[in-house]
């Protein structure tokens, strides 16, 4: 039975095998990616992108700005596009009908067909998906450093990424995904978008979205599931090292604060935007593909600064729901009450003058002065492990630094063609 | 209208305790987060542009909590021990007057 993904599109795996792209690539120009379309060329090859097939074109780009939609009329708010610098077009001698191998790490990655060379001006992108044009936005940042041109064309994976440890476990593209989620009997599975390791109060909102998508379902057996899906790509210092985020998250289950039958942590790879709302709605899409039916959101989803509202993504994500084939389900802040005792919700308590508040920068604050965190707050087993993380991977600091980031072992490798 | 003023949250682990008791400023802690002990120093709006400046790695907390965090260690312990020496929590002229 075809697995139907965003856009009412089916899912289709673009990856050849072996034996047949050692023979396609013959001859072919290579061109060596960086990291960011690396991820990109996995998102659009395993579905997590669907329906996309490659790098977008102009009218794709058009839609999305003008109208938050492709250029087939499907909702989509984040352009997927590859650059190049006019040198390198010229270099390469890349024209429109070519074919060509994208490498990465120095070995070929995807086949890559041209169908259009273009520009686009980039004020316009980031007007239109991150509601300015400042280059301090990060995204706008992104956004100004693409090179001269966008190529559009469609992409097929030649070579499937060796993830390498600790990450293997959790990378599950969405056809897998699905299968995973009819064997443990899920009808219904929210997901938990992160880039942290969790504290209580992420704790809090994963249990409580999990009730909330419940809902009125029978409770006889285990129905309902909570899907960690951790966005894995560029890394800032001061981040946590990604092997803490996913190996944390995945404590949680392992330590019984979850169990194997609501909870399973995955892995995106995928570079933040800080889109705010338009981002929302992407995330919206990828776990669509994903196979999930429902999707917490939180105040200030995907956002940076000041520049969105606490609730921007909630409204504009209301604003396509009938564009959408996930439910997002809005998640009202947890925090800690010293009256409660307890962390507790602040749509249920009303000790207001006594709420304490508490956030993933606290807490790494507070990591940082040398004190371990109360388990109300932040779980003894998630502590000791980040603990474990700082020194196995994270060259004695559980938080990214420029060590790190030059000495690190990659998520993912592309061997050589076998 | 009272100027708004930014906390920096010194975490106080045993090590800092020890020093503020040792100096009859144990009750300038605050319990917070079930059992946390934190000495917040205040910063003016100017003071804080400065520190964000200052010291990159930090972080205005706007969306929750309304803090200065992420400040690196060593600078925290150069606030604490000025606090400690001035047994006062107003060092934060004097502190970002070296930078």
């Amino acid at each position: 039975m075809a697995e139907i993904g965003h856009g009412g599109k089916e899912i289709v795996e673009r990856i050849m095998e072996p034996a047949q792209a050692k023979e396609k690539i013959k001859g072919l120009k290579q061109i060596p990616i960086r990291s960011q379309i690396a991820n990109e060329v996995i998102g659009i090859a395993y579905g997590f992108f669907s329906p996309l097939e490659g790098f977008m074109k102009k009218a794709d780009i058009d839609g999305i700005c003008k109208n938050m939609r492709l250029a087939n009329g499907v909702l989509w708010s984040i352009p997927i596009v590859f650059d190049l610098s006019d040198a390198e077009i010229s270099d390469y001698g890349i024209k429109v009908g070519d074919t060509v191998v994208l490498t990465y790490q120095g070995n070929p990655m995807a086949i890559f067909e041209i169908e259009e060379i273009y520009d686009y001006d980039r004020k316009t992108i980031c007007q239109a998906v991150y509601g300015t044009t400042e280059d301090k936005h990060p995204g706008c940042a992104r956004t100004y450093a693409y090179k001269d041109k966008f190529i559009g064309g469609k992409i097929t994976l030649v070579n499937r990424p060796k993830i390498n440890p600790p990450y293997e476990p959790y990378f599950i593209p969405p056809l897998e995904m699905r299968k995973r989620f009819k064997e443990k009997g899920w009808v219904r599975v929210v997901a938990h978008q992160t880039r942290n390791v969790p504290h209580t109060g992420h704790e809090w909102l994963m249990k409580g979205a999990w009730l909330q998508t419940y809902g009125e379902l029978p409770i006889d057996k285990p129905l309902v599931g909570v899907l960690v899906n951790a966005i894995i790509g560029e890394k800032r210092k001061g981040d946590y090292i990604d092997e803490a985020i996913i190996l944390c998250q995945d404590e949680l289950r392992k330590s019984g604060y979850f169990g194997d039958h609501n909870h399973l942590t995955s892995l995106t790879f995928w570079d933040m935007r800080y889109a705010g709302p338009k981002e929302a709605v992407f995330h919206a899409i990828l776990r669509t593909n994903l196979g999930l039916t429902h999707h917490m959101f939180g105040r200030d989803h995907a956002g940076v600064g000041t520049y969105y509202g606490p609730y921007d993504a909630h409204i504009l994500l209301e604003s396509v729901k009938k564009d959408l084939n996930i439910t997002p389900v809005y998640s009202m802040n947890w925090l800690y009450c010293p009256h409660c005792g307890e962390v507790t919700s602040e749509g249920l308590c009303n000790h207001k003058k006594e709420w304490q508040k508490f956030s993933g920068t606290v807490i790494r604050s507070i990591i940082l002065d040398g004190v371990k965190p109360p388990r109300l707050i932040f779980r003894p087993e998630v502590f000791d492990l980040v603990m474990e993380c700082a020194e196995k991977y994270g060259f004695g600091s559980p938080f990214v630094t420029d060590e790190y980031l030059k000495n690190r072992t990659p998520v993912f490798s592309i061997p050589p063609l076998a | 209208m009272a100027e708004e003023k930014y906390p920096i949250n010194i975490w106080v682990n045993e090590e800092r305790y020890e020093k503020l008791k040792a100096v009859g400023l144990a009750n300038m802690c605050e319990e917070m987060l079930a059992g946390l002990k934190v000495l917040r120093v205040y910063a003016n709006n100017a003071q804080k542009d400065k520190i964000l400046k200052v010291f990159p790695t930090a972080k205005f907390d706007s969306a929750t909590t309304k803090s200065i965090e992420l400040l690196p260690r060593d600078v925290k312990d150069k606030i604490f021990d000025l606090v400690v020496a001035k047994r006062n929590i107003d060092v934060l002229d004097e502190f970002l007057s070296k930078y």
